[in-house]
């Protein structure tokens, strides 16, 4: 199995990484860090797992060329499962990139990154509903701390394509 | 399917409005202090203050260890242990490896210094480890900090206004500062730009004028008092080719939208982390260079390449320049490793002027094989340009250097 790291620049992508593959990969707070792809393994139910960590990207139209890495790798990888990293102080936003992925007939899980600062900032997040609507996996994260990874990692095995019309019934349909 | 923009946000609001509630939110200090930082009448000052403050500690330690330290070690006692204990002295491996030694009053002496001696374990080791360590310690350590605070994006929003007069934007001091460290990832960094004219003037801008900490290092090291003179004339030169290529190459120089980041606190392992793999880095991949380049000008010297190009090139370093045909050696051993050329030239003898000239000169003249290596990767056609404009650059603003000392009457 092979998954993709993706996900807005600065969410925490290269953490989560380096977490799940005991990697080395630069970790810095400001975006752009990332500007290149990293391969690394990991085993999940004893099964080898290539992760990529692909640099931030706002969405998959690339507007620079880090970001033009990042949605290259996703065509040229067709038979990957996509983690999601939303920064869950900004969901509306990292939805937005997670759409374009489902759109694209991609399987993923979400993670809601920095779930601590959302916190912090008051602002409350119902993962049930969201996961209800979306019809995928979503965990709170803190990648620095680990909070959340392992439920991310056993929730991978759920990740399936989702049709997009199915998304907009669960929300209430389209205005 | 697929849906349109317009679309995409429409849905996004309906799911937001059924699962997001934004609770009040209260003002802290963090968002305080970072405001204050960004907002130009304060933040200006601020990073003004950071950039003195991580030099002058740069400064220090790096001293502190160098003079305090490693000088003694490798003069008193590494030097004069090799010069006794390696065999054959006077030959060419004693010469290439331990010490080039000097002929004073007709008689073969031996260097007392690791700067002087020349030999690849002497002054190959002092520079590498002596000088340049220290330096990139230091150095990674207090880059690291202000990767991870988050204080890069708000020094990038505030010097946004100057980097628009060279085709840039307030991002590209990402890529030039860590150029500072090492150009090679200042290279990859620049791909956070987004219009190939921008990559292209960021490219050959660090390529020719920023300085690498190494040879920030052993500047502060073996010429500590003409260190200003020399940045000062690279920060010009990087404005006034940047204009001059701003305005001849074609393309867009887009604005930027930047997300500033909260300030964060640091975490101490992953500062480590940082700070470790770089030298890590440093002893597998410069350390090799150091001592290969301090062996191929040995070895250049020994068989008079040096000298026929130094005479052959006399009229250009001498008549264009201003500076020693003697420049001709460091400038060879300046394609492997700036840090090592710097050493070499510190020890020819010349005016103050020329010294401030021929270090220039190093620093722009061509970029070492390491960042080359990065460019041709980057793309050939980048690569090709670049060295076109470092021709012109070399030539251009190194004859006007030699002008300038000419008409203050020190050259």
């Amino acid at each position: 199995m092979k998954v993709l790291l993706m996900g807005h620049p600065n969410v925490g992508k290269s953490v989560f990484f380096n977490r799940l593959t005991g990697a080395n990969v630069t970790e810095s707070n400001y975006p752009g860090t990332t500007v290149d792809f990293t391969k690394g393994y990991m085993k999940i139910d004893g099964e080898d797992v290539e992760l990529i960590d692909v640099p931030g990207t706002f969405s998959l139209d690339p507007k620079d060329k880090a970001e033009e890495v990042a949605v290259a790798i996703l065509y040229e990888n067709k038979d990957v499962k996509v983690i999601c990293v939303i920064d869950a102080s900004k969901i509306e936003r990292g939805v937005y990139l997670a759409l374009e992925i489902l759109e694209e007939g991609y399987p993923i899980v979400i993670a809601l990154n920095m779930w601590d600062a959302a916190v912090d900032k008051n602002i409350q997040i119902d993962i049930n509903n969201l996961q209800r609507i979306l019809g995928v996996a979503v965990v709170p994260t803190v990648a620095i701390s680990g909070e959340g990874i392992k439920e991310l990692t056993s929730r991978l095995k759920e990740a399936r394509p989702v049709e997009i019309d199915d998304i907009i019934r669960n929300a209430g349909g389209l205005t | 399917m697929k849906l349109t923009i317009d679309q995409r946000w429409d849905l996004i609001d309906k799911i937001a409005k059924q699962t997001i509630t934004f609770g009040e939110y209260r003002h802290t200090l963090k968002d305080a202090i970072g405001e204050f930082t960004v907002k130009p009448l304060t933040g200006i000052p601020i990073a003004i203050a950071v950039m003195y403050a991580f030099w002058s500690i740069f400064g220090s330690f790096a001293g502190f260890f160098t003079d305090g330290f490693f000088v003694r070690l490798f003069d008193a006692y590494w030097l004069p242990w090799l010069q006794e204990v390696f065999p054959g002295q006077g030959g060419w491996l004693y010469t290439i490896m331990v010490d080039a030694g000097g002929i004073e009053g007709g008689e073969f002496v031996l260097s007392d210094n690791c700067l002087e001696s020349f030999g690849v374990l002497t002054s190959g080791l002092f520079v590498a480890i002596g000088v340049v360590l220290p330096a990139i310690v230091i150095f990674y350590l207090m880059l690291a900090l202000l990767e991870d605070i988050g204080y890069m994006p708000r020094l990038a929003v505030l010097i946004d206004t100057m980097l628009h007069k060279i085709g840039l934007h307030g991002y590209a001091i990402v890529p030039t500062i860590l150029s500072l460290g090492c150009n090679v990832p200042g290279v990859t960094a620049t791909r956070i730009l987004e219009t190939k004219k921008q990559r292209f003037i960021m490219m050959t801008l660090l390529a020719i004028f920023i300085p690498c900490g190494a040879q920030i290092g052993i500047m502060q090291d073996v010429i500590p008092g003409l260190m200003g003179w020399i940045l000062l004339y690279l920060i010009i030169g990087y404005f006034i080719f940047g204009y001059i290529l701003n305005k001849i190459v074609p393309g867009k120089a887009p604005e930027f939208l930047i997300d500033v980041p909260p300030y964060r606190r640091p975490m101490l392992s992953n500062i480590a982390k940082k700070v470790w793999g770089r030298i890590a880095g440093f002893f597998k991949v410069a350390i090799p260079f150091v001592l290969l380049g301090a062996a191929i000008v040995g070895v250049l010297y020994q068989i008079g390449v040096i000298r026929f190009l130094g005479d052959a090139l006399a009229p250009v370093f001498v008549g264009w320049f201003g500076v020693p045909k003697e420049t001709a050696g460091p400038l060879i051993a300046a394609f492997l490793r700036k840090d090592l050329a710097v050493a070499q030239l510190s020890v020819i003898e010349m005016t103050e002027y020329q010294m401030i000239t021929a270090v220039v000169l190093v620093s722009i003249y061509f970029p070492c094989v390491a960042t080359f290596a990065m460019m041709l990767k980057e793309g050939w056609k980048e690569l090709l340009g670049a060295m076109a404009v470092l021709a012109v650059v070399v030539f251009a603003y190194g004859g006007l250097i030699h002008l300038i000392g000419i008409l203050l009457g020190v050259a």
